[in-house]
């Protein structure tokens, strides 16, 4: 999952970047605060100004700043390389429609005729999104209503479903494995539970699955 | 008056008694001082009625699968405590801490086209009416968020009077703030003391420039948004493409990412203040500051689209380039305060409490902003607690502490009483206990996939430690506002009787008396020699006793 991957290696960098500079600066405080009192004898210093100093810091910090451009942009290259259509490199996918609405899900596999619905009143009926691993599935993510967003917070990606507009995207599923998606769009009274499963099964097991949905024809 | 007879004098005094202190004479005052109170005063009662919103919704989600709150009560609690803190509460605020202290700051006596600026004050509190009044309607009040996306809000969707009430609101309110945003402007281009040069207005009346200078900017593009919603409402048929719903979310964060620095800015110069004048020291890094602070304005107009990043549509890496390029300024702002505090010899009183929690605090907003501006982490976080966790980090744990320290600093000059200490500090404390107790779990519930705007969640999800601790934190910050709440009753009944500088201020609004006559000056200026034109005179003072 190359979201998941993405995020793995940009989160905890930023994360780390962050911790250090929010350490110096709150130590940097607490010395202020302890070593700065004012007491008899100690007399604030009047310079307002170390222009050589601040110029240096202000490229430190454009460094900086170019560094998290340049490392989080090509790992968004490699996020839209991955993501984008498989045509190009001959991979048969998997076709799949998602459509959100208020307020469950439906899933249509496009080269199958078999759709998946399901109730998000229940936890026990939340639709289920069955794909195969080892091969592309293209998903067409659309709304018929209001705008949703599918996430899937364990696989750590999140695309928006608009109405009159299709978002389409290409997800690889190493592992079998079965996570919880939400909607991550506020949309009306019961956004709070418009839950469905994701759930990634070996390539022989997604075929008895079929077997097992034929589509209405 | 020579010429005139006893009895005249006195019943001139009088009328004049009754022509500046009666309600009548509030409301059609022209004082930019009385304007800045009423929008000021308007801005905190609304905070609180906001604040009780915030409680209903911790206690909601408390615990897993509440039932305190139906699922379209959340909404509206929700929808209402966003939109009223954002348009009616920390904007406002900002503007009115402007609308104050800028004419002082600058050595003039009036603002610029006082009566357009009372307009915007009438135009603020008829939309607060109109939004607020929502919950009075049989279909309640607004239920689609403060940012009402579209088509939800459309009259298919919303089809209460509730979403009407709230465009209105917002509509008015957003005018207001534009009218008053351009007269404080038009205000520092145009009435500067003489020797008040533009490289010598304070701080604050820096970050006050930039913000009106956003709110210019940025504010008419929300109209532009609301006329789009209304053609959603009344004709929903027509605008139903897609390019309608999404260029309504182009034209909403156009207006809406500039609005995150309108109620940031604001309270930043308050700090960079506070933090100069309790550290006996000019503020450190002046040039630095004021340059980061008009590329920051510019820049949070280039910066919207990273609020769109999981849409599809729009150019995920341009913006995500335009907003961590903002690191550069913000970096700058904290080498100037925390350099300021650094060279100084600090004096811990309530506003310079407040000052030096925002530092640490504030940052965590920041650069936890950083992350959100990465296209690969927004895409696991956006819509989640994290946001949540990090917009309240920037705007409780920042800006609001921005405000109190404005407020305790600057709350003897607009009244003539001094805040009881004491009370200050066990307001501090437990805000600074409550704020992060409620807002630093939120981080971990977005990560573990919470979403926002959800009125419960299952026991199975395991959110429902974290939600407790953060509705614990909440309580803490409800007491905190009681002791504020204590701390204004018992100041306000003791007699005015601050004096004109009573903490050694560094700028023009100190050197008159404590509130400042209607004329704001009746004294002579002091020489204006740089941005700290009383720091300056008491210097050259002792240096001449030293010598």
């Amino acid at each position: 999952m190359i979201y998941r991957q993405v995020f793995g290696e940009i989160f905890p960098m930023e994360t780390a970047i962050a911790g250090a500079v929010f350490v110096i600066v709150l130590a940097t405080v607490i010395y202020a605060v302890v070593l700065r009192r004012a007491r008899a004898g100690r007399s604030a210093s009047g310079r307002i100004e170390l222009p050589k100093l601040e110029l240096a810091y202000a490229v430190l910090l454009a460094g900086v700043a170019a560094f998290l451009v340049y490392a989080t942009a090509s790992a968004n290259t490699r996020l839209h390389r991955a993501t984008s259509d498989p045509a190009r490199s001959g991979d048969p996918a998997e076709n799949v429609k998602v459509t959100a609405f208020q307020w469950c899900w439906r899933f249509d596999y496009l080269d199958r005729r078999t759709s998946v619905g399901g109730s998000c009143a229940s936890s026990r009926h939340y639709p289920v999104l069955v794909v195969p691993t080892g091969r592309p599935v293209r998903f067409r993510l659309t709304s018929s209503d209001v705008e949703h967003s599918m996430w899937v917070p364990a696989l750590k990606f999140k695309v928006d479903a608009f109405p009159h507009h299709t978002n389409a995207f290409t997800l690889r599923f190493d592992e079998p494995g079965q996570w919880l998606g939400r909607c991550a769009e506020f949309c009306g009274n019961r956004h709070s539970f418009m839950h469905f499963y994701l759930r990634a099964v070996r390539p022989d097991e997604y075929r008895r699955w079929l077997q097992q949905h034929p589509g209405t024809p | 008056m020579a010429s005139a007879a006893p009895g005249d004098s006195v019943s001139t005094t009088t009328e004049e008694a009754a022509a500046t202190a009666g309600a009548r004479a509030w409301l059609t005052t022209t004082d930019h001082k009385r304007i800045a109170i009423l929008v000021g005063g308007t801005a905190l009662v609304i905070f609180f009625a906001m604040g009780i919103l915030a409680l209903l919704m911790r206690y909601q989600l408390a615990w897993a699968r509440n039932h305190f709150l139906a699922a379209h009560e959340y909404n509206e609690v929700f929808t209402i405590h966003g939109s009223g803190m954002i348009y009616l509460v920390v904007t406002p605020f900002a503007l009115a801490m402007g609308l104050y202290l800028v004419p002082l700051q600058i050595g003039a006596s009036t603002v610029a086209a006082p009566r357009l600026t009372m307009l915007g004050y009438w135009l603020y509190l008829f939309g607060a009416i109109a939004m607020l009044g929502g919950f009075a309607l049989a279909t309640g009040a607004a239920d689609t968020g403060w940012t009402a996306y579209m088509p939800l809000s459309n009259s298919v969707y919303s089809p209460g009077s509730g979403q009407d009430v709230w465009i209105l609101g917002v509509f008015l309110s957003t005018v207001g703030m534009i009218f008053i945003g351009a007269t404080v402007l038009w205000t520092v281009m145009f009435l500067r003391a003489p020797g008040m040069t533009m490289l010598r207005l304070p701080v604050f009346t820096w970050a006050t420039v930039a913000t009106n200078l956003m709110i210019v900017g940025a504010f008419p593009s929300l109209l532009v948004a609301l006329g789009l919603m209304i053609a959603g409402r009344m004709a929903p048929s027509a605008v139903i493409h897609n390019v309608w719903n999404i260029g309504y979310q182009h034209l909403f964060w156009f207006y809406a990412h500039p609005v995150v620095y309108v109620m940031f800015f604001p309270f930043v110069g308050a700090v960079a203040e506070v933090l100069s004048t309790f550290s006996r020291r000019p503020f450190f890094g002046y040039k630095p500051t004021v340059v980061s602070l008009l590329a920051f304005a510019g820049l949070s107009m280039s910066v919207w689209g990273h609020h769109m990043f999981t849409t599809g549509q729009v150019a995920n890496d341009y913006y995500s380039l335009t907003s961590i390029a903002l690191l550069i300024p913000a970096g700058l702002e904290y080498f100037g305060m925390v350099g300021t505090i650094v060279g100084g010899s600090l004096v811990f009183r309530a506003p310079m409490l407040f000052a030096l929690a925002f530092i640490p605090q504030f940052l965590i907003g920041g650069l936890t902003g950083i992350m959100v501006g990465t296209p690969v982490v927004d895409y696991h976080v956006r819509g989640s607690y994290f946001l949540v966790a990090h917009f309240h980090y920037t705007l409780m744990a920042g800006s609001f502490f921005g405000l109190f320290a404005g407020l305790y600093f600057w709350f003897p000059k607009v009244t003539g009483r001094l805040l009881n200490e004491w009370l200050g500090r066990i307001h501090f404390a437990l805000l600074v206990v409550g704020t992060n107790l409620t807002f630093l779990p939120m981080f971990w519930l977005g990560q573990h996939g919470m979403p926002r705007r959800v009125n419960t969640y299952d026991r199975s999800d395991g959110f429902g430690a974290l939600n407790l601790v953060s509705s614990v934190g909440a309580a803490i910050m409800a007491a905190a506002m009681l002791v504020f709440v204590a701390n204004l009753v018992v100041t306000l009944r003791r007699p005015a009787a601050a004096p004109a500088d009573p903490w050694q201020g560094t700028t023009l609004e100190w050197a008159t008396s404590s509130p400042p006559p209607p004329v704001n000056f009746t004294e002579p200026l002091p020489p204006i020699t740089g941005y700290a034109p009383l720091l300056d005179l008491r210097r050259r003072a002792a240096s001449e006793r030293v010598t």
